[in-house]
């Protein structure tokens, strides 16, 4: 096990002396004031999440006072790792939607990608602005040793959570100023700004101004994300719409303000694809603007991320992404991938049923931490339950060894524990390619957890990179 | 500024409104039952429930109307459309839309409203309770509208106002004609002295007895109050007030000037009326007439105002 505050059993890490002064100093009345303090904020600031439970109409995530800290060095590492990531996946977006080279080059078997639902056909032939089609990439990473780090999975939709680690920021500053004193703590408060110069440099080529207009496109406030997309919109001085507001007229997009309509050129849309356009997708959604599909292909708008981005964050084709940075980048893969058994293919299956009480095993479309067995930590009865599932749907399931998950300090009743984290940085691609300085930390609350999913008791860190 | 951002701050501004005259009706209903009343009948809370236009909803749910239950109704009753709770739900909801377009702090002002009534509606009340929710609602709507202040004056600042004063005027006018239509349904009373307390207790509910005794000399009449109510422009919730302040945040919109101006002339003419007005002719005419063709002219223009700026 590998706790990131520790060297050794006793001796702690250079850039964790600070913060272990700082806790043994921490009264048990200070900690629960703290607390209550933030727990407040969050409330009224309204960062909260829907919920189905039928006794809280609103949750908040559990937030952990004591920051998680990477060095320079470290951080620097896992910049070029990202970002190498990031490129990587749009290149084999770009690829997939023109000529295949991948395919034809016999890394990836065509029908994991053509028969895939997430691929979007429509999309075939079509390159958008720069050749980006996924612009904000959210890469999920854990750590098990000092310099050994593991991708879980790759954000290429719309990932959430940077609000999170823009408003965690927040609080420790307002709770804490001395820390920052007394750390040189890089900051991040520049994201959204970074975020609306990366969707400005991304304008369609119809797009005449060096301004371009660009708008976030929400499902509503039922969305459980709907606080980061108000948070965001807010952030960037752009208009918050939802698919009602917005319609096609020849060839460009316009919404609808009290001055008449304004023309839009970049979307960066919260929505799925399925309710983008229901004359080209889902002929059943209520919501979605008909024609943005068009204007999309012609040039009037930009939707970021593009229709279709979502084949590449597939939980098959994540087993080629390193296979991906050789091809495209000609690189070696700076971090790595956890190895996984994908059970559509016999060998691999078999492997997997004999060794289940020690792998985790996942659905292939399940999110949040449902629907999946930790091996190790499961009863007798839930792993031949899986074993039945698994026979019967085996296209359904992959397999990962289970890793073992940094610690990170944690209070729980007011002690220092150490609890399993995992993170989650942002790499925005534009006419640059960057790294947010700092990342969602999420932290598994419950003791000897590896779940971090705040559906499922997660918690949450600021996280910290030290400026060099 | 997005259409729909429009309407949103429009209505937050309605339904703070629309709380605060609830909790006020609430307060008139608890007033008056404290007093012995003429036909030895509390009908009192039949006519705060008809001011609340809540009668209908109420009697779909009860039998029998008694203070508790009418108090439940319209404070927290998820039921009623226009309950204290619901009017700071949608307020709230509303305001999570548009939070971007106003500022942190009137954001913040709902938002806690909200977390404390969420509070209030899992603790039983008691009817003693009822003047300290009253206060605490208006304590809560006066936090948010001070929290406008310091908004840049935009067309989002006058839809706020345009909705905060559409209300106002139908609220008040509502108010007036329960008044007479309702709590005196006998000509005889009118003019007596049950009719000039009934009076007091309404200017008290709407925080306006000081202010009506620096404004009146002498005896407290009906006439008098009446002038106060409807033409004194002086009086933050006389109908002319709100009228004029209609009038004010409409034609300071920047957008569109030709559905300001389509909108603005068909208000014109009320608006000079009620300032020339004087109010024997009213009466004569008879108050409630008056009172009713003006709910008409206000309903006429928020739908006006809907049609034209936010579809």
């Amino acid at each position: 096990m590998f706790n990131e505050m520790y060297q050794s059993e006793s001796v702690i890490r250079n850039h964790y002396n600070n913060i272990n002064e700082w806790l043994e100093k921490m009264t048990a009345k200070v900690i629960n004031e703290k607390n209550a303090e933030a727990e407040t904020h969050f409330r009224n600031i309204g960062i909260t999440f829907s919920t189905n439970s039928e006794t809280a109409r609103e949750r908040i995530i559990p937030f952990d006072l004591i920051p998680r800290i990477f060095t320079f060095s470290e951080w620097s590492k896992l910049e070029k790792g990202v970002i190498q990531r990031a490129k990587a996946l749009n290149a084999f977006l770009a690829d997939i939607y023109n000529q295949g080279e991948i395919i034809k080059a016999n890394i990836i078997p065509k029908e994991l990608i053509y028969k895939k639902k997430s691929y979007e056909v429509s999309m075939f032939g079509f390159i958008p602005p720069r050749s980006i089609y996924s612009p904000i990439v959210g890469i999920d990473l854990v750590r098990t040793n000092h310099n050994e780090y593991f991708v879980l999975e790759d954000n290429c939709r719309t990932p959430s959570g940077v609000s999170y680690m823009l408003e965690n920021r927040e609080i420790m500053m307002r709770m804490f100023p001395d820390l920052f004193h007394t750390n040189r703590v890089t900051p991040i408060d520049d994201y959204p700004t970074r975020l609306l110069q990366t969707l400005m440099s991304l304008a369609p080529i119809k797009c005449n101004t060096s301004e371009p207009v660009c708008v976030l496109l929400t499902p509503g406030p039922l969305n459980s994300a709907y606080y980061e997309h108000s948070f965001l919109s807010d952030q960037m001085g752009i208009e918050m719409v939802e698919s009602t507001d917005l319609f096609v007229e020849g060839e460009f997009l316009y919404m609808k303000t009290v001055d008449g309509p304004k023309k839009v050129d970049v979307v960066y849309r919260r929505i799925d694809d399925d309710f983008l356009d229901p004359l080209c997708f889902n002929p059943n959604s209520v919501i979605g603007i008909p024609g943005i599909m068009d204007v999309y292909r012609t040039g009037g708008v930009n939707i970021c991320s593009a229709p279709g981005a979502g084949i590449a964050d597939d939980k098959a084709i994540y087993i080629y992404v390193p296979e991906m940075i050789k091809f495209y980048l000609g690189e070696q893969p700076i971090l790595e991938n956890v190895q996984t058994w994908s059970c559509d293919k016999n060998d691999d299956l078999n492997y997997v049923l004999d060794n289940l009480s020690d792998l985790v095993v996942k659905e292939v479309d399940g999110s949040g931490g449902y629907g999946m067995l930790i091996g190790p930590k499961s009863s007798k009865s839930s792993i031949e339950e899986f074993r039945r599932k698994l026979s019967a749907n085996p296209r359904g399931y992959i397999a990962q060894p289970l890793l073992d998950l940094s610690f990170s300090p944690t209070l729980i009743k007011n002690q220092v524990e150490g609890r399993r984290v995992d993170l989650r940085p942002f790499c925005l691609m534009g006419e640059n390619a960057q790294l947010s300085s700092g990342g969602l930390t999420r932290v598994a609350m419950n003791e000897g957890s590896f779940v971090v999913n705040s559906s499922q008791g997660g918690g949450v860190k600021d996280t910290w990179v030290l400026a060099e | 500024m997005l259409s729909r951002t429009a309407e949103y701050l429009y209505w937050i501004s309605r339904y703070m409104e629309r709380a605060e005259t609830n909790a006020r009706l609430l307060d008139v209903g608890y007033r008056m039952s404290l007093f012995p009343n003429p036909n030895g009948y509390n009908n009192e809370w039949e006519s705060v429930l008809a001011a609340a236009g809540a009668i209908q909803g109420y009697k779909n749910k009860y039998n029998i109307i008694e203070q508790k239950k009418v108090e439940d109704y319209l404070f927290f009753d998820e039921d009623n459309p226009s309950s204290v709770f619901n009017c700071i739900l949608n307020a709230r909801s509303n305001a999570l839309v548009v939070r971007t377009s106003f500022t942190p702090e009137s954001w913040l002002a709902i938002n806690k409203t909200y977390q404390e009534i969420l509070k209030l509606k899992n603790n039983n009340f008691d009817a003693s309770d009822l003047p300290n929710l009253t206060e605490w609602t208006i304590e809560q709507v006066n936090l948010f509208r001070g929290s406008l202040s310091s908004l840049l004056r935009n067309d989002g600042y006058n839809f706020l106002y345009l909705g905060l004063f559409v209300e106002r005027a139908d609220n008040s006018a509502r108010l007036l004609d329960v008044k007479y239509f309702v709590l005196l349904p006998k000509p005889q009373y009118i003019g007596g002295n049950i009719d000039n307390m009934q009076w007091s207790i309404l200017l008290r509910s709407l925080s306006s007895f000081n202010a009506f005794r620096w404004a009146y000399d002498g005896n407290v009449t009906s006439t008098k109050i009446a002038d106060f109510l409807v033409l004194n422009s002086d009086c933050p919730r006389s109908l002319s007030f709100c009228i004029q302040n209609i009038v004010k945040h409409l034609t300071n919109l920047t957008c569109s000037p030709e559905k300001v101006n389509k909108i603005y002339n068909t208000l014109k003419d009320l608006n000079t009326k009620i300032q020339e007005e004087k109010i024997e002719s009213i009466v004569d005419f008879g108050l409630h007439e008056f009172v009713t063709q003006f709910i008409n002219k206000i309903s006429s223009v928020d739908s006006d105002i809907q049609m034209e700026f936010f579809n």
